[in-house]
C-alpha cells in the first residue's frame, strides 16, 4: 500500500468561531474536562481597527503534524513519533511527563493529560481514520472549515486545493513544516 | 529554679533544617496524592516552572564544583587540593538533591528509568543530559571513593574525567533549552556556553562558602595560606562574576536590539514585565553588582568578603535560573483572545512548588553538614 | 514504526478502534438501530456492544440530525447525521456537548416533594405514585375553586410538547403560555400581516443579504448560519446592522453599529430611495400586491438625510445600499432574524421589512422570501372534553392580536398579579425556564408566591423548579421515543427521536407523565392519551410507509434536495386582499397603523447605558449554561462595555462590576471593548441563578431576567427587553 501523507487544508474565512470543533475533539477522543485541556482551539485574532471600523479573524489549529517535528527530536524515551500516514502520534506507556515536547512545540499543540498519564494531542482522531473515517472535527464543522485527506493522492480534495489556491502555513520561519495548510 | 532549656545554635540548626525537609516530603506527599496538575502551577503554555529551574540550579552547582575543585588535584593547583573532597562531596549532594527536584517535576520517574534505557532517543538533550549526568554521577562517587581512601592517581584521573563530563553535561543542559527552535528567547549556542561560564560561578561561589563555614563552626583562624587562598579564590570569582556581567550585558543587547519577535517580549519580561523583581534586584544587583563590589575591592576580598560575595552570587544564581527557565515560556505561542491579548502569560509557582523548592534546598544543606559530622573530609595534604 | 504503535494502543483506545470498525461497517446498511457486537482483542473475554442510533438534537430549535454512538450502555460520542439536509450535516458545540445533559451529575433523578419554604430547595425524594398523586389531587382541587382556568401550564418547544398542551387542553385550562411573547412574536406578526405567512429567506442563494441584529454566527439557525457562510462565495454581500461587533459583523462585508431601536429609520430610508428612484418592478408589484399607491406618499418625509439624524448610519450608505439592493433584486433579501423581542415598535419594524423585500420582488424567488413547505403528518386525534363555566384567556382583549396558544408572558403575568379577570392559583411547568427567561425576575418570583401549587417537569434543578412543589425527573432527549416531526423551510424534512439508552435514574418520558396524571384526573381525559409511542408514530406515518423507510435507512427524510420556487404564482395568500398587503387593510380597521409609521426610541438619560442582551454560540436561552463541556469555553457571562466609556469612568477589564436596573443590581464581571456602541452595555443571557444545585453556575455572572423591565409591544404582546437603562459602577 501507498504511504499517506495526511493533512487538513482550512479556509479560515469560512470560521464563525463556534467551538464545535474543540467540543466535538473532547468527546471523540475522551479529554478530560477543563479550559487547559483540548487538542484543537479556535484563536480569536487581534482585534483589527478603531470602533466603528473593526474586523477580527478566526483561526482555528491543532497540531501541525509536522514533517520536521520538533517534539519528535526532543522526547528522550522516543513516545512520540511521527507515523507512516504522517500523524505524530504519542505512545502513551513510554511517556515520562517530562513535558519537553510541550516546550518544543511552536503551536502549543500538547498538553499533560491526568487520566492517561501522557502528554497528549491531536491525532486527526486516528482511531476514525483508520477505519476510514474523517476526524471529528473536520466532520462536525458546520461551514465545513477544514477538509481532511491525503496528500500524496493527486486527485485528493487537499491535494486540489492547494494547487489551486495560495496557501500559508504557520510560523513558516521556525522550518517546522507544518501539514496543516490555510489557505488565503 | 526550673532548668532553662538550651537550644543550642547546632540543635536550632539541625532542628530547621529537619524541618524544611520534611515538610518538602510532605509537599511531595501531597503531589502524589492529589496529582500534579492540582499541586503545581504549571500549565500547558508554561510546562516548566520552578522545579524545574531550582534543579537547573542544583545541577549546575554540581558541575561548578567540580570544575573549580579540580583546578586542585587535575591541575595541580595545589591552593585548591585541600577542599577537593568537600567539593566532590557537595557534588554528590546537589546533583542527588537536583534529581529529587526533577523527579518531582516530571510525571513518571520510575517509567523514565526503564524507557530511556529501552527506548533510547539520542536526538533529545534530555536523554543526553541524563546519559551524562548519570554517568557523572558515577565518576563523582568513584573520585570521592578515591580521596577518601587516597588514591591520589586514581583520583586525578578520576577527576579529569569528571572535569570532562562536568563542561559536557552543563553544556548540554544548555543546550535542553538553546536547541528549542519554537523559544528564541533560549535558542542558539548562548545558552550552553553561558551554562559553563553560570556552573563555573556558582562552583566558586559554593567553594568560598565551604572553606568559610569550615572555619567558622569548627572555630579554626584563618592562616596566611587559607586567606591567600581565599584571595585567589576571590580574584577568580571576580573573573567569573565579570564574565558573566558581559554575558548578560549582550544577552540584553540582543535581545532587544531590532527586537526580535519573541526574544524581545521575554527579554522584556525581565526588564519591564512580570520577573523585573527577581531579575533587577536578585539576578542583577545581588548576584552581579554586589559580588563584583566585594570581590574587586581589594579590601573586602577577605574570607569573609570572599564568602559573603558567594552567598549573593549563589541567591543570585538561583533566580538567574527562575528567569530564565520562565522568561523563555512567558511569550505565548499563539494568540487566543483577540482583544485582550496581553504580551505576556502568567506564571507564579503554587504554595507546594515553593516547598518542594525550601525542601530540597534544606535537604542539600542538611545531608552536607551531616557528612561534615561523620565524615573526615579534611585534606590529607595539610 | 505504526505497528508498533497499534501493540501499544492503550486498552481504551485500541478497542476504541476495533469496535468503531463494526460500528461503521454496519452503519448505512442497517436499520434505525444498528447492532454490532465486537469480542474485544485485548482480553477475549469482554463482549463489546457497540451500537449507532439516528436521533435528532435537543440542545435547541434546530433539532439537527445527529447519529449517537453508544458503546456497552453508554453515549459516547455524538455526530452529525450527514444525510440530514437542513443542519446540512453538522453539529455545532452545543450538539455535541448534549452527552453532558444525560450525565451531569446534577440532572434531576427522582421525583421530589418540597419540604421547605419555597425556594428554600429543601426537597424529598418521593415515589412516582406518591408524586403524581399530589399533582393529580392539586388539579382537581385547584379547578373546584378556582375553575380549570385557575391553572396556568407554561411550556416551550420540544417534541413532547404537544402532550403538555393536550393535557392542559384536555383538563380544561385556555391559559397555556409559551415561549414566543419572549422571542419572535412581533416577526411573524409583521411578516404574516404583509404576506399572510411568515417566509424564510433563501440565504443559500441571495446574493445581497441585509440582517438587523441577527447574529447568526452566533444565535446558531440551521441552515441560515451555514448557508450564509457557504453559499454562493464570491458574488455574496452581506450588511449587518447590530450596535454591537459580533462574530456574525466579523464576518459581514458591512457593519454599521447602528443606534439600537432605529432599525426601521434605516428600513425606511432605504424604501424611500428605491420608491423614489423608480427601482423595483412596477409590473411586479402592481399585480402582486395591493396598497403601493398608499406607500409612495407615506415615505416621502423618510428620506436617507432624516434617517441617518435618527439611526446614526450615513445617509450616503443608506442610498448606495438601497440601490445595490435593488439592482441585486430579486436575490436580495432582509432577513428578518428570529429573536424580535427589542423595542415596541417591533411588529412595525418587520412589516417595513417585509415592505423592503416586497420592493426587490423577491417572494417565493430564488435567494428572496420563500414560502415554507411542511410534509404533513397525520394530528393526534383526541377529544378535549367540554366543561362549562371556563373563562376566556385571561389576558384576552389586552393585545390587538394574541395567540390563544402562545399567550402574553408580560399581560399574562400582570393579570395573575391584578388578580383579574379571575385568579389563577395553579402552574404547571414543562421545559420552560420562566425565572429566566422572562424580564423582570420579581414580578415572576411575586406570581409564583401568590400559586398554590407549582409542578415543574425538568431535567435539571433550574431556577423555576427550584421554587416548585413539585418537582418531575423528565428523561432528556437521548433517553426517549419521540414523535416523528415534520420541520417546515425551504427543503422541508420529517424527523424523530430513538431512545439512544434507557431512560437514567426515575426519569420519564413527557407522554408518560401526562398519561399518568390523564389517569389520575378522569377515565375520559386518559382516552386522549391511550397510546403507546409506537402506536402514535404509526398513527403519524399513516400511509406514508417512505418516510418510516427513511428514517430507518438515513434517520431523517426529505421529499425533495432542491427548493420550489413560485408554487404560490397566481395563487390566494392568507392575507384580507389575498395578495401581499403593503398596505394593512386588517391593521387600518384595528386602528393600527396601516403602513409602517416610524417612532423614535426613548434616548439615553445622561449617565446611564442601554442594556442590549443576545447570546454566543455556547448556551442555548436558559437552558444549556449548565453543561460542563460547555462551561470549559464560556463559564459565566461578562458586561461588556465600550474601551472609550471604561477609560472614562476609570473602570478596568475584568473587574467586578454592578449593574443598577430600575428593578435590580447585579454583580459581573466586566469585559472592556471596542465591540460595542458607547451607549449601550450588553450581557448573553442565561446566568446569575438563583438556585444552589446548579454547580457549575453558582457565583457566576449576573441576570439579565432580574434587570430588564417588562415593557412591551403591543400589537403581537413580545416583550420589549432593549428598553432598559443601567448604571454602572465599580463593585
Amino acid at each position: 500500500m501507498k504511504k499517506r501523507r495526511l493533512a487538513i487544508v482550512l479556509d479560515t474565512r469560512k470560521c464563525i468561531d463556534c467551538k464545535a470543533c474543540t467540543v466535538a475533539c473532547k468527546t471523540e477522543n475522551k479529554i478530560p474536562l477543563g479550559r487547559e485541556t483540548y487538542r484543537n482551539w479556535v484563536s480569536e485574532g487581534p482585534l483589527r481597527g478603531e470602533y466603528p471600523n473593526l474586523g477580527q479573524s478566526y483561526t482555528p489549529g491543532q497540531c501541525m503534524q509536522c514533517a520536521n517535528t520538533p517534539c519528535d527530536r526532543v522526547c528522550p524515551t522516543r513516545a512520540t513519533w511521527v507515523n507512516d500516514d504522517g500523524i505524530v502520534v504519542v505512545e502513551d506507556r513510554k511517556c515520562i511527563g517530562c513535558k519537553y515536547c510541550m516546550t518544543a512545540c511552536p503551536y502549543n499543540a500538547r498538553y499533560y493529560n491526568e487520566e492517561t498519564g501522557a502528554v497528549d494531542k491531536c491525532t486527526f482522531c486516528i482511531q476514525r481514520v483508520a477505519v476510514g473515517e474523517i476526524p471529528a472535527c473536520v466532520e462536525t464543522c458546520p461551514t465545513k472549515v477544514r477538509v481532511f485527506g491525503d496528500l500524496n493522492d493527486p486527485e485528493s480534495e487537499v491535494s486540489e486545493l492547494l494547487a489551486r489556491h495560495p496557501y500559508r502555513v504557520l510560523k513558516p520561519e521556525i522550518g517546522t513544516e507544518p501539514f496543516l495548510f490555510y489557505l488565503m | 529554679m526550673p532548668k532553662r532549656l538550651k537550644i543550642s545554635p547546632k540543635w536550632l540548626f539541625f532542628s530547621l533544617l529537619t524541618c524544611g525537609v520534611i515538610a518538602g516530603l510532605a509537599a511531595a506527599g501531597y503531589v502524589f496524592w492529589v496529582g500534579h496538575s492540582e499541586a503545581y502551577n504549571v500549565t500547558r503554555e508554561i510546562p516548566w516552572g520552578i522545579l524545574i529551574s531550582t534543579y537547573v540550579f542544583f545541577v549546575v552547582c554540581c558541575s561548578g564544583l567540580c570544575l573549580v575543585s579540580s583546578l586542585g588535584h587535575v591541575f595541580g593547583v595545589t591552593q585548591f587540593e585541600q577542599i577537593s573532597k568537600r567539593a566532590i562531596l557537595l557534588a554528590i549532594i546537589t546533583m542527588l538533591v537536583g534529581f529529587g527536584t526533577i523527579a518531582m517535576e516530571i510525571n513518571h520517574p520510575i517509567r523514565m528509568a526503564i524507557w530511556v534505557v529501552l527506548s533510547p532517543n539520542f536526538s533529545s538533550p534530555i536523554w543526553w543530559m541524563g546519559a551524562l549526568y548519570g554517568g557523572y554521577l558515577v565518576i563523582l562517587c568513584l573520585e570521592f571513593y578515591a580521596l577518601m581512601k587516597d588514591r591520589h592517581g586514581m583520583a586525578s584521573t578520576l577527576g579529569l574525567l569528571g572535569f570532562v563530563m562536568a563542561m559536557a553535561a552543563s553544556s548540554n543542559l544548555g543546550g535542553v533549552f538553546g536547541l528549542l527552535e519554537a523559544r528564541p528567547f533560549w535558542y542558539g549556542a548562548f545558552l550552553p556556553l553561558y551554562l559553563i561560564l553560570t556552573a563555573l560561578v556558582s562552583g566558586g561561589a559554593l567553594l568560598a562558602l565551604i572553606v568559610y563555614f569550615n572555619h567558622r563552626t569548627r572555630g579554626l583562624p584563618f592562616h596566611e595560606g587559607e586567606r591567600s587562598f581565599m584571595d585567589a579564590l576571590g580574584r577568580l570569582q571576580a573573573l567569573f562574576v565579570g564574565l558573566l556581567a558581559f554575558f548578560l550585558i549582550w544577552k540584553v543587547i540582543t535581545g532587544l536590539y531590532g527586537r526580535p519577535p519573541q526574544g524581545y517580549e521575554a527579554m522584556m519580561a525581565l526588564i519591564n514585565g512580570p520577573l523585573s523583581l527577581p531579575f533587577w534586584l536578585f539576578e542583577v544587583l545581588l548576584g552581579l553588582l554586589v559580588p563584583l563590589v566585594f570581590l574587586l575591592r581589594r579590601q573586602s576580598r577577605t574570607p569573609q568578603g570572599v564568602a559573603l560575595a558567594g552567598g549573593c552570587s549563589l541567591i543570585g544564581m538561583f533566580f538567574m535560573r527562575y528567569d530564565m527557565v520562565v522568561a523563555g515560556q512567558l511569550v505565548p505561542m499563539r494568540v487566543d483572545v483577540g482583544e485582550q491579548a496581553g504580551t505576556w502569560l502568567a506564571y507564579t509557582p503554587s504554595v507546594t512548588e515553593v516547598v518542594i523548592v525550601l525542601g530540597a534546598l534544606s535537604a542539600c544543606l542538611l545531608l552536607y553538614s551531616i557528612a561534615e559530622q561523620r565524615l573526615d573530609l579534611s585534606s590529607t595534604h595539610t | 514504526m505504526s505497528n508498533l504503535f497499534w501493540n501499544s494502543l492503550s486498552r481504551r483506545r485500541f478497542l476504541g478502534v476495533t469496535s468503531l470498525a463494526i460500528g461503521a461497517a454496519a452503519l448505512g446498511t442497517k436499520a434505525k438501530v444498528m447492532e454490532a457486537l465486537a469480542s474485544s482483542v485485548a482480553d477475549g473475554t469482554a463482549v463489546q456492544s457497540i451500537r449507532n442510533v439516528f436521533t435528532s438534537c435537543g440542545m435547541c430549535v434546530n433539532k439537527c440530525g445527529v447519529i449517537a454512538r453508544v458503546r456497552n450502555g453508554v453515549i459516547e460520542k455524538l455526530d452529525p447525521n450527514p444525510h440530514f439536509i437542513k443542519s446540512r450535516g453538522m453539529l455545532c458545540a452545543r450538539g455535541n456537548a448534549g452527552l453532558d445533559m444525560v450525565y451531569s451529575p446534577d440532572r434531576l433523578k427522582y421525583p421530589l416533594i418540597r419540604t421547605g419554604e419555597r425556594g428554600s430547595g429543601q426537597f424529598r425524594r418521593a415515589s412516582w405514585d406518591e408524586a403524581l398523586d399530589l399533582v393529580a389531587k392539586n388539579l382537581n382541587e385547584l379547578a373546584e375553586k378556582y375553575t380549570r382556568a385557575g391553572t396556568m401550564f407554561v411550556s416551550t418547544e420540544g417534541f413532547q410538547e404537544h402532550f403538555f398542551t393536550t393535557f392542559a387542553e384536555c383538563y380544561g385550562s385556555p391559559n397555556t403560555l409559551r415561549h414566543p411573547t419572549l422571542c419572535l412574536s412581533s416577526n411573524i406578526q409583521g411578516f404574516s400581516a404583509t404576506f399572510g405567512t411568515n417566509p424564510t429567506p433563501d440565504v443559500l442563494n441571495a446574493d445581497y443579504i441585509l440582517m438587523s441584529g441577527a447574529n447568526r454566527s452566533e444565535a446558531l439557525l440551521t441552515p441560515d448560519s451555514i448557508d450564509m457562510i457557504t453559499g454562493e462565495g464570491g458574488k455574496r454581500k452581506i450588511v449587518y446592522l447590530d450596535p454591537r461587533f459580533t462574530k456574525t459583523a466579523a464576518k459581514a462585508d458591512e457593519w454599521y453599529p447602528i443606534k439600537p431601536g432605529t432599525d426601521m429609520a434605516f428600513i425606511l430610508g432605504m424604501i424611500h430611495v428605491i420608491v423614489t428612484e423608480s427601482l423595483y418592478d412596477k409590473t411586479w408589484v402592481e399585480t402582486n400586491t395591493v396598497g403601493m399607491e398608499q406607500l409612495i406618499p407615506h415615505i416621502q418625509p423618510y428620506t436617507p438625510e432624516w434617517a441617518e439624524a435618527e439611526c446614526e448610519v450615513p445617509a450616503t450608505d443608506i442610498r448606495r445600499i438601497a440601490r445595490e439592493f435593488a439592482a441585486a433584486a430579486p436575490k436580495a433579501v432582509y432577513y428578518q432574524g428570529r429573536r424580535s423581542s427589542f423595542f415596541d415598535n417591533d411588529t412595525q419594524m418587520r412589516r417595513a421589512m417585509a415592505i423592503l423585500n416586497v420592493l426587490a420582488a423577491n417572494w417565493d424567488r430564488p435567494g428572496g422570501m420563500v414560502p415554507n413547505s411542511k410534509v404533513k403528518l397525520e394530528g393526534h386525534d383526541y377529544l378535549a372534553p367540554w366543561y362549562e363555566d371556563v373563562p376566556e384567556r385571561l389576558e384576552k382583549g389586552d393585545v390587538a392580536y394574541l395567540s390563544n396558544k402562545d399567550g402574553s408572558w408580560k399581560y399574562f403575568r400582570d393579570r395573575v398579579l391584578e388578580g383579574t379577570p379571575y385568579p389563577v392559583k395553579g402552574m404547571m411547568i414543562y421545559k420552560q425556564n420562566p425565572l429566566v427567561s422572562v424580564p423582570n425576575r420579581a414580578k415572576t418570583l411575586a406570581m409564583m408566591e401568590q400559586m398554590e401549587f407549582i409542578c415543574t417537569i425538568d431535567i435539571t434543578m433550574n431556577d423555576t423548579a427550584w421554587y416548585s412543589d413539585v418537582v418531575l425527573p423528565e428523561s432528556t432527549y437521548l433517553e426517549r421515543d419521540d414523535p416523528i416531526e415534520s420541520l417546515g423551510g425551504i427543503l422541508p424534512v420529517v424527523t424523530t427521536r430513538n431512545a439512544v439508552i434507557p431512560a437514567m435514574y426515575e426519569s420519564k418520558s413527557n407522554l408518560w407523565i401526562m398519561q399518568q396524571l390523564a389517569k389520575r384526573l378522569s377515565g375520559e381525559i386518559f382516552e386522549s392519551f391511550n397510546f403507546t409511542m409506537e402506536e402514535y408514530r404509526h398513527h403519524q406515518l399513516k400511509g406514508k410507509p417512505q418516510i418510516a423507510e427513511a428514517l430507518e435507512l438515513k434517520g431523517v427524510y426529505y421529499p425533495k434536495t432542491t427548493p420550489t420556487y413560485g408554487k404560490f404564482d397566481g395563487k390566494r395568500l392568507k392575507t384580507r386582499s389575498g395578495k401581499i398587503e403593503i398596505y394593512s387593510a386588517k391593521y387600518a380597521k384595528k386602528g393600527l397603523d396601516p403602513l409602517p409609521v416610524y417612532t423614535a426610541p426613548e434616548e439615553v438619560p445622561q449617565g446611564k447605558f442601554r442594556l442590549i442582551l443576545g447570546r454566543n454560540a455556547y448556551f442555548t436561552h436558559g437552558t444549556t449554561a449548565h453543561n460542563a463541556l460547555l462551561d470549559d469555553i464560556v463559564a459565566e457571562n461578562t458586561l461588556w462595555l465600550n474601551t472609550r466609556e471604561a477609560k472614562r469612568m476609570g473602570l478596568k477589564h475584568g473587574q467586578m462590576v454592578r449593574v443598577k436596573s430600575p428593578l435590580a443590581e447585579e454583580q459581573l464581571r466586566l469585559q472592556v471593548t471596542q465591540k460595542i456602541r458607547p451607549d449601550c452595555v450588553y450581557l448573553s443571557h442565561g446566568y446569575g441563578v438563583l438556585n444552589k444545585k446548579q454547580q457549575l453556575l453558582q457565583g457566576k455572572g449576573g441576570s439579565d431576567a432580574a434587570l430588564v423591565e417588562d415593557k412591551v409591544e403591543p400589537i403581537s404582546g413580545n416583550v420589549a427587553m432593549h428598553q432598559t437603562f443601567v448604571e454602572i459602577s465599580a463593585a
